[in-house]
């Protein structure tokens, strides 16, 4: 076990050799925020390496701003390599977008560090961390900290259980009650490192599949159509249900797809850096696939 | 000061909710939220900022502008404008005055936009003074208070055993006969809003900072989510499309919809051939609050901005308006 402290200082250590070696142009790790609250935070130069922290509200997902830095800065420069500090869960999103070609290994820095859960607001553990059983990140380049000792949780999905127990009418109206709260402000999908689409078929001008509208109907076809598409895909770092201001259990549809697939095909997304088999493999006849 | 019990006022809105559309803060399943009620069972009188405003009784988030309706060669064109009265009660000083900052652009220009004063026209505030500032509140920064009643057509402040009702307007007055009102001595306390004043730089000196790497700074972490437009009481930003709603033998008939937008977004700007003038988040987020601090109030009057600070704490990435606007300060030499 490492204290707080200690990883920070090794962040800092680890930050700016990289900066001031030109190894990477920016680091992508946690700063103290305006109100006292860890936040995403940014840093291009060497001398700006204190602002780094690390610590048990450090919950963001940085992965997502990996996208970020896929294109070059100018016309004709290589695109910029960047270091980017991950979580045992926020690492499986590395594995994803490499084996999706999202980003390059080697233009990927990652600074991992050994977890025992983050907080949520009120400084409970957050709601991911209490059926997560990783303690150390997939992939990384250097590792921080040693793994705690905690009791390892793992999900017993008992609050899915639940749900999936319903009667259909009642589970359809379970979901229109919560989808009714939505307010489609994207936050859900936006903070996901695996929801990178130029155009998000949701979104597209000519409305094709759902209008603009931000009614019920809109607002169900979007929550389950954005489910779908990362069946198999979602790492489960549950960023989708933390950011959204309306608190609607968006991990109860990711879970039960993550569930299923992890059932059928014995994979989990982002444990290597392969892709799902959940659209290229065919099962012998008569099998559940 | 005139007062009313709880019971009093319990049974007015209950005659309200007949008469009217009546809204008022509800438990939705956990959340605070401005909702149509039934009936008095169902209004919160003891709660907290609610966690969207109140801006979608006026500017709805989706809103049918027009209906058409296409039979063979023939069209014919239907405004779709319900003709409902509506109380918004329980309503915070803050929203209100966001209404007003709304006022600026749909009412006070030429010409007023239709459908908001449709609305507007037909509504009557409310109001229930906070009784302290919450986490993130800077409404005193920005010309507001947790009582002022200022922007309403009636406020209710918490005394003892009751509410002393103020009257603020005629609509209000009118709406008060039927609560039965005594008078009593004295008068309530002001509320005690104690939070830091967050320094607000006038347009002029904002021109300069355009440039300034800040924007680089807060810019760079935001997700390019709608969470901050969507829960202000004065970001009012709409997109307009047409949805075919029904399409069967020579028959269509289409929906025009105004609904939210948000400056944030990726593909807000973007023009016709695909060019987008603000292709980066720092860009888009600059013009966030350039918007409400610089170009509104140089445009149409009042700020953009009441202090309501729900941005702030609905932020999933620590984007925090007041640090912007200290920022802002420091660099114009406050």
């Amino acid at each position: 076990m490492t204290t707080s402290e200690e990883i920070t200082c090794e962040i800092r250590t680890q930050a700016r050799e990289l900066l001031a070696s030109g190894r990477v142009s920016c680091v992508i790790g946690y700063e103290m925020g305006f109100r006292g609250r860890a936040r995403p935070a940014f840093i291009h130069d060497a001398d700006d390496v204190e602002r780094l922290i690390w610590g048990p509200d450090c919950v963001h997902n940085l992965t997502v701003y990996l996208h970020d830095f896929k294109k070059p800065r100018k016309r004709g420069e290589e695109p910029p390599c960047v270091a980017v500090v991950v979580k045992p869960c926020d690492s499986r999103a590395v594995n994803v977008l490499l084996a999706e070609q999202q980003i390059e290994r080697e233009r990927v820095f990652v600074i991992g560090v050994a977890c025992e859960g983050v907080h949520d607001e009120t400084g409970e553990p957050a709601a991911r961390c209490a059926r997560c059983d990783d303690r150390l990140p997939v992939v990384y380049d250097v590792l921080l900290g040693k793994p705690p000792e905690v009791s390892p949780a793992g999900d017993d999905y008992a609050d899915l259980t639940r749900i999936e127990e319903m009667e259909p009418a009642e589970r359809l109206a379970f979901w229109l009650r919560e989808f009714d709260r939505c307010i489609r402000c994207y936050a859900c999908r936006q903070v996901c490192p695996g929801c990178y689409c130029t155009t998000c078929m949701f979104e597209r001008d000519d409305g094709l599949w759902v209008d603009i509208g931000i009614e019920v109907p809109q607002k169900h076809m979007f929550h389950l159509g954005r489910a779908l598409h990362l069946a198999g895909r979602c790492m489960e770092c549950n960023e989708c249900e933390r950011v959204c201001p309306m608190g609607l259990p968006l991990s109860l549809l990711n879970r039960h797809l993550t569930r299923e697939v992890e059932t059928l095909f014995g994979y989990r997304a982002g444990q290597e850096a392969a892709l799902s088999p959940l659209l290229f493999e065919l099962g012998e006849e008569g099998s559940p696939i | 000061m005139r007062f009313t019990t709880l019971n009093e006022l319990r049974a007015w809105l209950d005659r309200l909710a007949q008469e009217h559309d009546l809204i008022a803060p509800r438990d939705v399943d956990g959340h605070v939220l401005y909702r149509p009620v039934a009936s008095d069972d169902e209004i919160l009188f003891d709660y907290e900022r609610p966690e969207l405003s109140a801006k979608d009784y006026l500017l709805p988030s989706t809103e049918i502008l027009l209906r058409v309706e296409k039979r063979g060669s023939e069209v014919t064109l239907e405004e779709a404008l319900p003709d409902r009265r509506q109380v918004l009660f329980g309503i915070r000083p803050c929203d209100a005055h966001g209404l007003v900052v709304l006022d600026a652009l749909f009412l006070e220009q030429d010409p007023p936009d239709l459908y908001y004063r449709h609305h507007r026209e037909r509504t009557t505030l409310v109001g229930l003074a906070c009784p302290q500032m919450w986490e993130g509140c800077f409404c005193t920064s920005m010309g507001g208070a947790p009582d002022d009643p200022t922007h309403l057509d009636v406020l209710l402040k918490p005394v003892d055993g009751g509410y002393a009702v103020e009257p603020v307007t005629g609509k209000g007055m009118a709406l008060l006969e039927g609560l039965a009102l005594e008078e009593r001595e004295g008068k309530p306390l002001p509320v005690v809003a104690d939070a830091e004043l967050v320094p607000v730089t006038p347009p002029e000196k904002w021109r300069a900072l355009f440039e300034d790497q800040m924007w680089m700074r807060h810019g760079e972490r935001c997700l390019s989510c709608r969470i901050c437009a969507y829960v202000c009481p004065t970001c009012r930003c709409f997109d307009v499309t047409d949805r075919v709603v029904e399409e069967r033998a020579g028959v269509t008939r289409i929906e025009c919809i105004r609904v939210w937008d948000a400056c944030t977004s990726t593909n807000y700007r973007r023009v016709a051939g695909g060019h987008n003038p603000r292709p980066t988040k720092p860009e888009r987020l600059r013009n966030r609050f350039y918007c409400k601090f610089c170009y509104y109030p140089e445009d149409f009057g009042p700020l953009g901005c009441v202090g309501c600070g729900r941005c702030i704490v609905s932020c999933p990435v620590g984007i925090d308006i007041t640090e912007v606007l200290h920022d802002v300060a420091e660099r114009s030499g406050g």
